[in-house]
């Protein structure tokens, strides 16, 4: 579904990512390992279109979308959690979820389904819905920008660290949300810092290393591999 | 008591167009972050539009509209010309191609029509005067603060209610992520373009009401006003913008009223340093404008 | 070290190859321009040393232009033409006469302290706000010359100023000016204020208070942009509140955008392409009105030209033709350059 092959991208004068090769078949869970500065979220940024490729090229169901626009990976169905969640604080969680459904906006009845369907999903979205989303807590916060993420119905959701700066309890039950959203039939390419718990859902992982990509295999493979302290110590 | 009655019509009527000035400003300003120096300019094309349209002999309400389409244009033209090619490289540059734009807008308008003011026409109901209250008023003013009412109650229910509004809002918080909920970037800013002309055009009508003629400087006073009650009502606040329109009209008003006879033609020298007070208490403006934590 | 002094002597070689060259071709048009050309550098290098180094707009600097003519003029008109000239100008200041060369340095120092006075509060706004608010005290500046009769003859024409101005005295204040640009960018106040805008915390860490440093910059800008109005008004003699306002201030901010606001090579490079334009296109829209080519007169081309030319310029080069470097630095490195490859 998703191919990206020798994607550089630059800030300046320094390359953050230098050349990676992933894909992603219909239905996987896949993530995207690495320490800080491996240039993970650059190239998940990238594939969002929220970043220009410096070479290379992403390729969604065949069709080349290097230099699409984040609006238009939106209307192909790609959606994306962004590392620093970027709710937005002034606009009630309502309105958040509303504006996340933008491309859907015209069918009233089923962006008024989807809702219902978040709010199952993630009850304390429905006890705060007209609260500013900035009055929010982290892990509430996270849930929020999931929930937005899937108002618009996507094929493939790109998340970036989804565990960053909470409770381990909190988590925990983002990450059973995350299982939940990928048996529904979602593609998912998760970045994350915590590799055991990512492992421990996904289908195949890759670890990025130094704007490369270091390992690729099975999330078994990767888990058992000893060199991956190895990688993350000395990247 | 009937004085003090005059002074609240008169304040009212006078910041209720200060805050739609000041407003449309600010719609451009919170998403893009970058001043609109020929802001005045689009009064300035309503307000000739209907000079060359007064002779077709349609009602003046068809004139007006037809006016306030030019304005929205004019926006939308500004945002091609001045804004799109420097936009994303440089503040200064825009504040710059703005300020030039502004120029070449009103040497255009001195080279293609004429230096000399030209007579706009109004409609009677304008120069009426009318009893209410006790007092007795130019009926114009009190139309002024039902357009202002209306106005703003409209631009209200377009942030709050509509999808778009909730989008502009996004947009001004944070355009990147806004992109990446599917909002397309270009029609945002064209809108606020749009709005910004239409409130440009509004207050035209309004303003030339009251002088009767336009030329080709008449964008700057309006201009300096929406900046002075952008700035001290909170440049990244919309309800500051308009808070800020009401307490200039205030001010202005109020020292229209107190100050002796000699003193009166240095009146916007005594409204700027009270601005100045205001600005020493709070650099930031009254009203603080959405959340980012990023330098404004 | 090297590359300022590299840099000075470029930039003040131009400034006197122009005075030598026009006193040679000795043609009086060519004189005036010349004279015009040094006191726009003495402003445009002023709002360098605000601009460039704080990097906020200021479009205020016309006006203490304003303040430093108009003080030399109630200062230096001679006692018997202040009747006809200045008929409301209060009784003390009737029989004061100074040199004119001392009515321009306190012209200076005028401005320099009207600004100190007025524009601290300015100094603590955000960017966006701080430039609009700029834009209000010309404004003010503009309502106060035109006004206050007594010391400026209100929107009338002031004359009788003693022609003191000559091209040789312009070009060494021009210099001056240059010298003293580059000294204060390179002084601890400028490379602090310019550090302030790239990291506003790690400025602070340093001991940085930015509106006082932004302070210090603005009062040294308005003290050239009031000798600039002083020796300007010692040239033409007789001008009105008028020559203060926004035309100017928009060929003024072109010459600096153009050229570029963040270096002094880039003020001087674009006060002197900006006047070779602006001039030729004046001789243009005078050439057309003689021969009478459109039925009426042209009016307003040459504003409509210059900023249809900022925009092109803004748009291929938005920080100016000079936009980091100085022209000293820019050779010297072509040199070491050159060298590497041998």
């Amino acid at each position: 579904m998703l191919e990206v092959s020798g994607l550089q991208v630059r800030y300046g004068a320094i390359r953050a990512v230098r050349d990676v090769s992933l894909r992603l078949a219909e239905g996987e869970l896949v993530t995207l390992l690495g320490t800080n500065g491996a240039g993970k979220s650059s190239t998940l940024m990238c594939i969002a279109g929220a970043l220009r490729a410096a070479s290379g090229s992403i390729r969604l169901d065949g069709e080349d979308v290097t230099a699409a626009t984040p609006e238009a990976m939106v209307r192909r169905g790609v959606a994306t959690v962004p590392e620093t969640r970027d709710v937005f604080p002034d606009l009630t969680v309502a309105e958040n979820l509303r504006l996340g459904a933008y491309v859907r906006r015209k069918d009233i009845d089923g962006v008024a389904a989807d809702r219902a369907r978040m709010f199952e999903m993630f009850p304390v979205l429905a006890e705060r819905t007209n609260q500013p989303a900035g009055t929010l807590s982290g892990g509430e916060q996270q849930m929020l920008v999931i929930a937005r993420a899937m108002m618009s119905r996507p094929r493939l959701l790109l998340l970036d660290e989804p565990s960053l700066g909470l409770a381990p309890t909190i988590v925990d039950r983002i990450f059973e949300m995350i299982v939940a959203l990928k048996e529904s039939g979602l593609t998912i390419l998760l970045v994350e810092q915590n590799a055991s718990k990512a492992l421990a859902i996904a289908d195949r992982a890759y670890v990025m290393r130094l704007g490369k990509i270091a390992a690729e295999g099975s999330a078994s493979e990767i888990a058992a591999a000893t060199d991956l302290k190895a990688l993350y110590l000395s990247g | 008591m009937t004085a003090f009655i005059q002074f609240v019509i008169d304040v009212l009527s006078l910041g209720g167009a200060y805050a739609l000035m000041a407003l449309g400003l600010v719609i451009v300003y919170g998403i893009l972050k970058l001043v609109n120096f020929a802001y005045g300019e689009l009064i300035m094309v309503a307000g000739y539009t209907m000079y060359l349209v007064s002779g077709s002999g349609l009602p003046w309400l068809v004139m007006a509209m037809v006016a306030v389409m030019m304005s929205i244009l004019a926006g939308i033209a500004t945002d091609y010309i001045a804004f799109r090619p420097v936009r994303a490289k440089s503040v200064t540059a825009v504040l710059i191609t703005s300020f030039a734009f502004s120029t070449l807008l009103q040497n255009a308008a001195l080279l293609f029509i004429s230096p000399r003011p030209r007579n706009v026409p109004l409609p009677e109901v304008f120069s009426n005067t009318v009893e209410f209250a006790g007092v007795i008023t130019p009926a114009r003013n009190l139309i002024t603060i039902a357009t202002a009412v209306v106005m703003l109650t409209l631009f209200a229910w377009l942030m709050q209610r509509t999808v778009l509004g909730i989008a502009m809002r996004a947009a001004a918080t944070n355009f990147t992520m806004a992109r990446m909920l599917g909002v397309p970037a270009n029609l945002i800013i064209s809108s606020a373009f749009a709005i910004s002309g239409l409130m440009a055009g509004v207050v035209s009508m309004l303003w030339i009401g009251r002088i009767g003629a336009v030329v080709p400087g008449i964008g700057l006073e309006p201009l300096l006003i929406a900046f002075i009650a952008t700035v001290i009502g909170g440049m990244r606040s919309l309800q500051g913008a308009v808070l800020g329109g009401f307490l200039l009209a205030f001010i202005d008003t109020g020292l229209n009223y107190t100050l002796p006879q000699d003193l009166l033609k240095f009146r916007d020298a005594f409204t700027f340093s009270l601005v100045i007070l205001i600005l020493l208490w709070r650099p930031q403006g009254l009203l603080k404008g959405p959340a980012t934590g990023q330098r404004t | 070290m090297t590359r300022h002094f590299l840099t000075a002597a470029i930039l003040i070689g131009l400034i006197v190859a122009l005075v030598v060259a026009t006193e040679i071709i000795g043609v009086r048009l060519y004189t005036r321009i010349a004279l015009n050309l040094c006191i726009g550098l003495i402003l445009v290098l002023g709002l360098q040393v605000f601009m460039g180094n704080s990097g906020i707009l200021s479009f205020a600097h016309i006006g203490f232009m304003g303040i430093g003519a108009y003080t030399t003029a109630v200062l230096t008109i001679p006692a018997r033409m202040k009747g006809m000239a200045l008929p409301d100008l209060y009784p003390f200041l009737v029989d004061v006469q100074i040199s004119p060369y001392l009515g321009i340095l306190i012209g200076g120092l005028m401005a320099a302290t009207v600004a100190a006075a007025v524009s601290y509060p300015l100094m603590r706004l955000s960017d966006a706000a701080a430039v609009i608010t700029s834009f209000a005290l010309l404004m003010v500046l503009h309502t106060v010359m035109t006004n206050w009769s007594a010391l400026t003859n209100g929107p009338r024409t002031l004359f009788g100023l003693p022609k003191a101005t000559d091209l040789p005295m312009a070009a060494g204040v021009a210099i001056l000016a240059v010298i003293a640009a580059l000294a204060f960018k390179e002084s601890r106040t400028g490379l602090l204020l310019r550090a302030s805008r790239d990291d506003e915390v790690a400025a602070g860490a340093m001991g940085a208070h930015i509106p006082h440093l932004r302070w210090r910059a603005f009062v040294l800008s308005a003290l050239f942009a009031g000798i600039g109005g002083a020796l300007w008004g010692h040239f033409i003699t007789s001008f009105s509140p008028r020559a203060f306002y926004l035309k100017e201030t928009f060929v003024i901010l072109g010459m600096l955008v153009i050229g570029g606001a963040n270096t002094v090579t880039g003020a001087v490079i674009g006060a002197f392409i900006v006047t070779a334009a602006f001039e030729t296109l004046r001789a243009v829209e005078g050439a057309l009105n003689r021969a009478q080519i459109f039925s009426e007169q042209v009016v307003g081309l040459t504003e409509v030209v210059l900023a249809m030319a900022m925009i092109a310029v803004l748009s291929l080069r938005p920080g100016g033709l000079f936009s980091t470097r100085e022209i000293g630095t820019l050779l010297l490195r072509r040199a070491r350059q050159r060298e590497d490859k041998e």
